[in-house]
């Protein structure tokens, strides 16, 4: 049962690390111009705004992280949510090609 | 596009979270037994390179925003069923960890850019790839995104905190969509040419994921 790991699998991690490091950045531009999706316009256009409700409480919301800076606080839910994406895909990559590997 | 609690009333919501589950079962199935070992952590650089993107919001000053969603790239990349389990993915750990979208309403969201996004993306490049890879993906990208956009918007459409003013949010979001969509259609486009000629070996059709 061969895992080797990918020959590009160190690029791809570096392309992550640099997505990441440009999320303050672009979470700052943004924050510059006034940032709103079409969804948040057609909510304004209909008045749905004030129904919108949170249920629970997300361990970072709104992509911060409680006490830290704005881009501190994006940084980091960057590379949280980054790794845990990763980690999580791959995960379900492998549950899914077990099949593979005990047919070989 | 991330539909936060309290915009789709429950029965909407409950329907289209259910058909989420159906087609990502069936898409599970499908896949199942069908990865290599080399592939499984492309699902893994895929998901996570989408959920990075999706945090870079496209600052257009004075205008209507968005940001990368991705669901057309992941089709072209992974195959739509893989693809489709990628954003899934993505859009699950967005709501439950950073709250971006609601949890009542995540299957409506998984439904819009995982499933929507993802299969329309991949049939239109399906459609269009014997006329360029390129414009296939720019396409994808663009009426992929767009696609899940009217979705949300029907969904939204037909609620009563949109108040059931589905001609405002077909038309507010469908428009808007379709604009910033060119920027989804140019990034899906750039970004998989790129990774077409820098490892071809990487393609679905170098190493099949299953039959579509």
């Amino acid at each position: 049962m061969a895992r080797n790991r990918p020959d590009w699998l160190p690029r791809a991690l570096a392309a992550l690390l640099v997505l990441t490091l440009l999320a303050p950045v672009f979470g700052w531009a943004a924050g510059q111009v006034g940032y709103a999706e079409p969804l948040e316009n057609a909510a304004e256009a209909t008045g749905a705004t004030e129904h919108a409700t949170a249920i629970g409480s997300a361990l970072f919301p709104d992509y911060g992280v409680p006490g830290l800076g704005g881009a501190t606080g994006t940084f980091v839910s960057a590379v949280v949510g980054t790794a845990l994406t990763l980690l999580l895909g791959a995960g379900i990559g492998r549950l899914l090609g077990a099949d593979t590997d005990q047919r070989q | 596009m991330h539909i936060p609690d309290g915009y789709i009333d429950l029965p909407l919501a409950l329907l289209f979270g259910a058909l989420a589950v159906v087609v990502l079962s069936v898409a599970a199935k499908r896949v199942n037994g069908e990865i290599s070992d080399a592939r499984a952590p492309l699902l893994g650089v895929v998901a996570a390179s989408i959920f990075a993107a999706q945090m870079l919001d496209w600052p257009i000053p004075g205008g209507t925003s968005a940001h990368f969603v991705g669901g057309a790239f992941a089709a072209i990349l992974l195959g739509p069923h893989l693809g489709a389990l990628c954003v899934a993915t993505v859009v699950t750990i967005q709501a439950l960890v950073f709250g971006d979208g609601g949890l009542v309403v995540l299957g409506a969201n998984v439904f819009n850019m995982a499933v929507v996004e993802v299969y329309v993306g991949y049939a239109l490049y399906r459609l269009l790839v014997p006329y360029g890879e390129f414009r296939a993906a720019f396409v994808a990208g663009w009426l992929g995104i767009t696609a899940g956009a009217l979705t949300a918007a029907l969904q939204l459409g037909l609620s009563s905190a949109f108040q059931y003013q589905l001609l405002t949010t077909l038309s507010i979001m469908g428009v808007g969509h379709l604009v910033l969509g060119l920027i989804e259609g140019a990034i899906t486009a750039s970004v998989y040419r790129y990774l077409a000629r820098a490892r071809p070996d990487l393609r679905p059709n170098a190493a099949p994921e299953v039959s579509a």
